[in-house]
Order: C-alpha cells, then sequence, then structure tokens
C-alpha cells in the first residue's frame, strides 16, 4: 500500500493559483485599480450594480462595469467547456441562497471588501484587514459547527442546458454594456463614476477632476466653480466644499480603473486559473479544520504571498493600521462584519469568488447567489449602511445583528432535516 | 465494495462524505460525483489514501473507483 500524503499535488497547483491570482490583482493596482483592490468580488459586483441603479441607489462614486467580472465569468466558462465540465444544474434551495448571496454582500460592505479582497488587503500591508482575517476563521469555525450537526441544502439536479447560460449570457451583456459606455455610448439609464475624479467628505460631497494633479474642474455641484482660495463655490455663490476639504478630497473608488482591455484579459486569465484549479477564499482553512485535507490552504497562502511580493515590487506595500486605501480601522466592525459574510458563503458551500465561477460552469443556483449579492449591494448604499473609509455606518449593527439572525436561522433549518 | 453518491452537494459535503466512507479502509469504493470539483477533491483524496484511481466519464457524471493498492 502506497503511503499516506497529507500534501498532495494539488496543494502546489493551489498554491501557484493563488500566488498567479494575488500578483495579477496587485498588478491591477499598478495600472489604475484602487488602492488593495486589485480584485474584489463583492466591490466589483457592487459597481456593477451602480452602474445599473446607482442613479437610485446613491451609488455615485462606486458606479462602473468592472471588466475584470466580466473576464472571470468568461474565462470560467471557457475554462468548463474546454474541460467538459459545464453542466446545467440546480435546484439547491435557490431561494435561501439568493438571501444568503444578499448577506455575503451585506457583511462585505460593512467590512469593506469581500473574503478575497481581506487578504488582498493584507498583502498590501494594510494591517486593518486583520480583525476581517480574524472574522474570517471565526465564520468558518461557525459554519463548521453546523456542519458538524448535518447542514445541507440538498442536492442540485441537472438542468435544461439554457438555465445553467444565465451568468455567462450576463457576462456578455455586461460586456457589451462596458463597451458601449467606454465609446461614448453609455445607456441614458446608467451611472457612472467619472475617471479620477476625487469627492470632499461633505455633505452632499463635491465632485472634481485633477489635472496634472492640481485640482481642474469641478462636476459636482453642477456649474459649480474654483474660487481663488482652492474652495469650490455653487453656481448661486453659495460654498459647497471648504479648501481645507477639497486639500483633503479622496479619490472615488469607482473613478480608479484600469485600462477596460487590462482588466478584461487579466480577468479573463484569473477566471481560467480559478476554474481549473478551484480556488477558493476560505474553503482552506474550512478543509484544514474539517477534513484534515490542507491543499486548498495553499490558495490563500499562495494569494498573500503574490500578492505582497508584487506590491513590494511596485512600490505600494504601506505595512501598518494608519491610511489605508479604501478600509477603516474599526476592530470590532471589521470582525463582525466579516463573520457574518463568512458565515454566509459558508453555508453557501464556497467564497463569492467560487460563486461567479460556478455560476459560469453551468451552477444556475451560483447564478442565484451573485444575484442575490447584486441586489444585496444595491440595498445597501440605498439604505445608506456600507461602511467609508470614516467607519460603520449609524446602522450597521443592527444590520449585522439581522443578518446574524437570519444566517443562524438558515443553518439551523438546514440541519434539521438529515439531507439526502 | 462500498458505493457512495455524492452528486448534487454543495461543497465541502462531498470531500466529508467519501472522507467518512473511508472510515473502515474498504478495499474498494465507488463515488458518484456530477461537478468537476467533487471529482477532482474525491479523486485526490483517495489518491492520498492510497487508492488507485479510475474515473469513467459520462455526460451526466463521473463514476470514481478507488481500489487499495
Amino acid at each position: 500500500m502506497k503511503r499516506r500524503r497529507a500534501v498532495g499535488p494539488t496543494a502546489w497547483i493551489l498554491g501557484g493559483s493563488g500566488c498567479i491570482i494575488g500578483a495579477l490583482a496587485a498588478w491591477l493596482v499598478s495600472q489604475g485599480n484602487p488602492g488593495n483592490m486589485g480584485l474584489c468580488i463583492a466591490c466589483f459586483l457592487r459597481d456593477i450594480t451602480g452602474f445599473f441603479v446607482g442613479g437610485l441607489t446613491n451609488q455615485g462614486a462606486v458606479a462602473y462595469i468592472r471588466t475584470e467580472i466580466v473576464g472571470i465569468i468568461l474565462g470560467a466558462t471557457g475554462a468548463a467547456l474546454g474541460a467538459r465540465e459545464f453542466r446545467s444544474r440546480g435546484g439547491s434551495q435557490p431561494l435561501l441562497r439568493f438571501v444568503l448571496g444578499f448577506i455575503f454582500m451585506g457583511g462585505a460592505l460593512i467590512f469593506l471588501g469581500c473574503t478575497v479582497r481581506a487578504w488582498l488587503r493584507l498583502g498590501g500591508g494594510d494591517l486593518t484587514a486583520l480583525w476581517g482575517v480574524l472574522g474570517i476563521f471565526a465564520g468558518v469555525l461557525a459554519g463548521i459547527v453546523f456542519l458538524r450537526r448535518g447542514f445541507n441544502l440538498g442536492r442540485a439536479r441537472a438542468l435544461a442546458k439554457p438555465l445553467g447560460l444565465v451568468l455567462p449570457a450576463f457576462g456578455v451583456a455586461l460586456l457589451g454594456f462596458a463597451l458601449l459606455s467606454a465609446f461614448g455610448a453609455k445607456p441614458g439609464f446608467a451611472t457612472q463614476t467619472t475617471e479620477g475624479a476625487f469627492a470632499t467628505g461633505d455633505k452632499p460631497p463635491a465632485v472634481y477632476l485633477k489635472t496634472d494633479g492640481v485640482p481642474s474642474r469641478v462636476l459636482k455641484p453642477e456649474g459649480g466653480t474654483f474660487s481663488a482660495d482652492g474652495s469650490i463655490v455653487a453656481r448661486d455663490g453659495v460654498l459647497a466644499a471648504s479648501a481645507e476639504s477639497v486639500k483633503k478630497a479622496k479619490p472615488q473608488p469607482g473613478g480608479r480603473r484600469a485600462p477596460i482591455w487590462t482588466s478584461l484579459a487579466v480577468g479573463l486569465a484569473i477566471g481560467i486559473v480559478a476554474q481549473r484549479s478551484r480556488f477558493c477564499s476560505i474553503g482552506g482553512i474550512r478543509d484544514a479544520i474539517l477534513v484534515r485535507r490542507f491543499d486548498l490552504l495553499f490558495g490563500v497562502v499562495g494569494l498573500l504571498v503574490g500578492s505582497s511580493v508584487v506590491n513590494l515590487l511596485m512600490g505600494q506595500y504601506n505595512l501598518g493600521f494608519a491610511n489605508q486605501p479604501v478600509a477603516h480601522n474599526d476592530v470590532l466592525g471589521s470582525f463582525a462584519a466579516m463573520t457574518v459574510a463568512t458565515l454566509a458563503a459558508m453555508l453557501l458551500g464556497g467564497c463569492p469568488f467560487r460563486q461567479v465561477v460556478m455560476g459560469s460552469e453551468g451552477d444556475a443556483d451560483a447564478a442565484l447567489t451573485v444575484a442575490g449579492m447584486l441586489t444585496g449591494a444595491g440595498v445597501m448604499h440605498w439604505a445608506s449602511l456600507a461602511s467609508s473609509a470614516k467607519g460603520l455606518a449609524s446602522g450597521a449593527w443592527w444590520a449585522l445583528g439581522v443578518m446574524a439572525v437570519v444566517l443562524i436561522a438558515v443553518a439551523l433549518h438546514g440541519s434539521r432535516k438529515t439531507a439526502q | 465494495m462500498k458505493e457512495l453518491d455524492v452528486r448534487g452537494l454543495s461543497c465541502p459535503l462531498p470531500l466529508v462524505r467519501t472522507k467518512r466512507a473511508l472510515d473502515d479502509a474498504p478495499a474498494e469504493i465507488i463515488v458518484l460525483a456530477d461537478s468537476g470539483t467533487a471529482k477532482a477533491n474525491v479523486t485526490s483524496l483517495l489518491a492520498d489514501e492510497g487508492y488507485a484511481v479510475t474515473v469513467d466519464e459520462s455526460d451526466a457524471e463521473y463514476r470514481i473507483r478507488g481500489v487499495r493498492g
């Protein structure tokens, strides 16, 4: 009998894949993406929601079709078709999965990043991400408690072929809208953050563009101008933003982006690598604890190594707790938000990145989970529950409490019947 | 010989159930799976536990057979 192995060859494939994904994500930051946000499934899906309904949901600062997502969907679909792994399937509690996707997004937007970005933030030296990573561990442990009690959402079954094509078709539609908008034919209903725009912390914020690092053109309030002292004055002469808040203004995340073709190409590569390797940002910790299998754990370790190395090489590495991009340092809030998000992902059977990849392989339930995430993003911004760099929104703890209660109810419901 | 059906189950159940089925070290095990991920996970688990693995693939499912080597 052959000797038993604790670490098989797939560990190296996963480690290498994580490394590639982390390195590409960090490189995307150097190409224009927001800080430590070369890749964030939650943030990027949120930006896509912003494109379609941002006018209704106060998402002016975060509205843009991230073609990384398009690339991931199409790359994973292509890889699954090539490997003959594309199978239309679904019917394992689709409605609950929609709700779990919604809750995942809620937690992620309170933490400011999904379970992938938590590791990428750490890979950029952002130590405030540690509280989120601790939350990932807590969420995994909570999920394991329910899995040990027999939690199971039930079996998916084979579905008619077209149903498995929903997410790939959505990816193609997104590509169409992204190209239209990039070449000056943005549909009238859509919202798109102006590239390179800065916003002040005022309410409502003043938004302006810089030329060669100097404030040059006021976008909001419309018709506003810069006065001699650097403040922004509205058309009617009322002060919209003081010179000091203009100086302190931050770039709007939706306005920071790599060139569209770069994002698309990197997304395609990441989609192929993720589909083939089955990379998951929470599954590694889960499998290590639950079944003592360590292969998948190499994925997140690779992600951390790849992103750290490229961030260091690109001079983007900023070790510490202060002044971290698109992050806050609310210790308890970050921990609780990531615990909630990770428990939702545990009940779904994989992180949001995996959901996008599985949806691209024909899993209609995963496609509905993605729909839940898109919807959750809109609702969180509409209700002003998403966090900002300043910290948690005023209702965020209530939202986390409600989401935790729903998660526990779903978990108990799923553990009650011993599933087939 | 043991036979196990993990079709349609979300992660990590295919892995958990296969691992449990290996507790009494069967000489031969057959696992039915229907996703590439479950196939990969089950295959590498069986290989790591010292089984010689063959996979029969049809349009609908993977029939993974492990024989203790």
